[in-house]
């Protein structure tokens, strides 16, 4: 401001945009929560904090930098920060809580819920401290499927951070190089796919030089989140209403078969050849090793390190997962939430609102880190131009917003485990289709017995 | 002299009965390895016997554990995934014990040949067993690939690719060589020993007695060394029995499970499915069987010693 402006109108100036502010702040709606005031700290006393999280090249060093920058503004706490893989974290946690180690607070898939919920691992959270005047305000903030797994008896449990679904995600030059238009050869069945995808496969004898597609085929998460829409595509469901499972009926049969094709029908894909190898699932991806793969959003700032001329040329570009059919298009959508440890005594776990509160209270600053991650707030961030103009951003929100959630159930390590088995059954071992999911079945359904009899 | 007698203090009387030089010897013993024994007592025992009663309920680690009676046992009995995780064990328990004696005992006769060198690579094939154990298995990992270094040094040969870790009937074969590759040397140290200290005396007279090669190794060196080979038989079946680490890094237990061995089991029930009274039922199971195998190993070796 000019230092020359007489006292008295930069007084009232100085009333007017205080005026205006107060009434900006005033027509927000009241279901957007105030960023924690740096003037107020939850405690004066010294707080220590344990915090695990997953890895992820963008996500994880933004929770981190987020929290440095909460222990530098209230230096009487200190947080201790730990990550793990994202397919070791449950268990990580898990062990944690077997051995009396767990932290104080974590990061959590939205498909653990039920396994932390169902034994009371974690606490409920106090919306108020989150910004928010009521449970339905919380809510109605974020993406109504997504927060109805983190809500239980009419409590919150988990504040949700980001949540998206999964693209197939092209390399178009080499589209290109094969005589395939990018745009007019957008995959939209599983057919389709596999059919683009022998078009792509370069072989050498036994040797793939170049995979059409790829699954991941490291980790039983991965397994789930790529299997989950196959088999609602195909109309079969993960369990009935009894609780039995039934993914070895006719439809997951199916599903599985269709899981399957793109390396047994099409010859597009080596199972055998694991990412287990590789850093990231979708390394081989980056390397131009494979043509499409199903996998997270990806921006710049996941190309670029890997893959420079990727990001700038642009020659990649995000579809919508294929279907059984082109209009039931859909992938597995996930995201995650920060939860407290119900053991946490009771002075941490409100320090850990604070801290959540401060984590995710500036959404266009995450995006602008974490492109193109997209939240389950639905405020605060759409409508942003650093949003609209993000490469691929309409089919990476559509993805989010027609996904289909991972089974909310108690033995989600049972079922993933015993899925992972099963396709490896088919894809390794030729195993039968109906045989490894007969078996993978007969699995969950004991776990479950057990589960119900504790 | 009397008055030197009464100059001499009379001794107090101790507030204990006295107490003969023999159980002071023993006292003394005893107190020099109290502190060992009441380390493995709170380390080693205490928390063997505390999964033994574990695996009588039902605890998931939040509660406190139910008595369930043997209904743990029942079920694991009954428990595909057990029985298929038991035999994987098996077979790598005797896989990995085989060859593990044999590729021990055939680098210790190379070794032991006196030739310019053997000292320095019986140290070098040491290294194999001081190298950290993820390291290794996240290295085999990358030569086991099929277009890893395994399969590209034997494509000239002919070989077609070889899924060496994503075959389930080949995927166990790479960990048992993994496990000979890195505890075999260490074996041929001790097979060293016993063979150096055989009396060269004993291989002339079957020389000039005109034994061959071999009958000289069937019928001295083997039964002279019998001690070390019982007890590389044993200490290897008892580590396979245990292993953990290497088919959770290298293939994570599959490919569908076809290396999952029952320590992994009690992990992923333990600590993934929070079931501990069940996981510490099976690590009961898999303490029987080690029981077993080292029962049956003594009675066999006993047996030849005394015929």
């Amino acid at each position: 401001m000019d230092s020359r402006t007489s006292p008295s109108l930069v007084g009232r100036r100085g009333f007017l945009m205080t005026a205006a502010a107060a009434g900006v702040g005033a027509a927000l709606p009241p279901s957007v929560p105030r960023v924690a005031s740096a003037q107020q700290a939850p405690t004066r006393a010294p707080v220590k904090l344990t915090f695990w999280t997953w890895e992820n090249p963008q996500q994880r060093p933004y929770q981190h930098r987020r929290i440095q920058q909460y222990t530098q503004q209230f230096p009487n706490i200190s947080v201790e920060f730990q990550y793990f893989t994202f397919t070791d974290l449950g268990k990580k946690v898990s062990v944690g809580y077997a051995t009396g180690t767990a932290p104080d607070g974590f990061a959590t898939g939205d498909w653990l819920m039920p396994t932390w919920l169902s034994r009371k691992l974690i606490a409920p959270l106090d919306v108020s401290l989150l910004g928010y005047p009521s449970l339905d305000a919380f809510r109605n903030d974020h993406a109504e499927a997504f927060v109805a797994g983190s809500i239980q008896d009419g409590k919150a449990y988990g504040y949700p951070m980001w949540f998206y679904g999964l693209e197939n995600w092209a390399n178009t030059k080499q589209f290109k190089e094969v005589g395939l238009d990018p745009v007019r050869d957008e995959p939209k069945t599983w057919d389709e796919l596999g059919e683009v995808a022998k078009r792509l496969t370069i072989k050498k004898g036994d040797r793939f030089e170049r995979q059409g597609f790829k699954f991941a085929m490291h980790a039983a998460q991965w397994t789930m989140v790529q299997f989950n829409p196959i088999l609602l595509q195909a109309g079969g469901q993960w369990f009935d209403r009894t609780g039995k499972c039934t993914v070895n009926n006719a439809a997951g049969v199916k599903a599985m078969q269709i899981r399957s094709s793109i390396a047994k029908k099409y010859g597009a894909e080596d199972p055998a050849d694991s990412l287990a190898t590789a850093p990231i699932p979708w390394m081989d991806w980056l390397k131009e090793r494979c043509s499409m793969f199903s996998a997270v959003p990806m921006g710049p700032g996941a190309i670029k390190p890997i893959n420079p001329a990727m990001e700038s040329e642009g020659y990649y570009k995000a579809y919508l997962m294929p279907g059984v059919t082109a209009d039931r298009r859909y992938s597995t959508c996930y995201g995650f939430n920060l939860v407290v440890n119900s053991q946490a005594p009771r002075e941490k776990q409100e320090v850990l609102h604070h801290l959540y509160r401060y984590m995710m209270g500036d959404l266009i600053d995450c995006w602008r880190a974490t492109t193109p991650f997209t939240f389950a707030r639905k405020s605060g961030w759409t409508d942003h131009p650093d949003v609209r103009n993000a490469a691929n951003i309409d089919a990476i929100i559509r993805a989010k917003d027609t996904g289909v959630f991972l089974p909310r159930t108690p033995v989600w390590n049972e079922l993933a485990d015993a899925m992972h088995r099963a396709v490896q059954k088919v894809m390794l071992a030729n195993g039968d289709p109906r045989q490894a999911l007969d078996e993978a079945a007969a699995e969950v359904d004991r776990a479950t017995d057990e589960f119900k009899k504790s | 002299m009397q008055a030197q007698t009464d100059a001499l203090p009379r001794r107090a009387a101790l507030p204990w009965p006295p107490v003969s030089y023999r159980t002071r010897i023993r006292a003394w013993g005893v107190g020099f390895v109290l502190p060992t024994i009441a380390f493995f007592a709170f380390f080693k025992y205490g928390p063997m016997l505390w999964a033994f009663w574990l695996s009588f309920t039902s605890y998931d680690m939040m509660g406190t554990p139910r008595l369930v009676g043997f209904d743990n046992f029942t079920s694991i009995a009954h428990d595909p995934m057990f029985i298929q995780a038991l035999g994987n064990t098996l077979v790598y328990i005797a896989g990995a014990t085989i060859f593990i004696t044999l590729v021990a005992l055939g680098l210790a006769l190379a070794v032991s040949q006196r030739v310019p060198g053997s000292r320095a690579y019986m140290s070098g094939m040491f290294l194999t067993n001081v190298m950290p154990i993820v390291a290794v298995c996240l290295v085999w990992r990358f030569l086991l690939h099929p277009h890893g270094l395994v399969n590209q040094m034997l494509s000239p040969f002919g070989f077609r690719r070889i899924d060496w870790l994503t075959d389930p009937s080949l995927a166990m074969g790479a960990i048992v060589g993994v496990t000979v590759w890195r505890f075999a040397p260490y074996f041929m140290v001790v097979f060293v020993a016993a063979i150096v200290a055989i009396p060269a005396d004993f291989y002339e007279a079957a020389e000039i007695d005109g034994a061959a090669r071999w009958g000289r190794f069937r019928h001295i060196t083997i039964p002279l060394i019998m001690p070390q080979l019982f007890f590389v038989i044993v200490v290897s079946a008892l580590l396979s029995a245990r292993i953990f680490l290497m088919p959770f890094l290298i293939t994570g237990g599959g490919p569908g499970g076809a290396t999952r061995v029952l320590s992994m089991l009690v992990y992923e029930t333990g600590f993934s499915y929070m079931k501990m009274g069940r996981a510490a039922s099976i690590s009961v199971a898999l303490f029987a069987i080690a029981m077993v195998f080292t029962v049956l190993q003594m009675r066999l070796f006993m047996r030849g010693e005394e015929d």
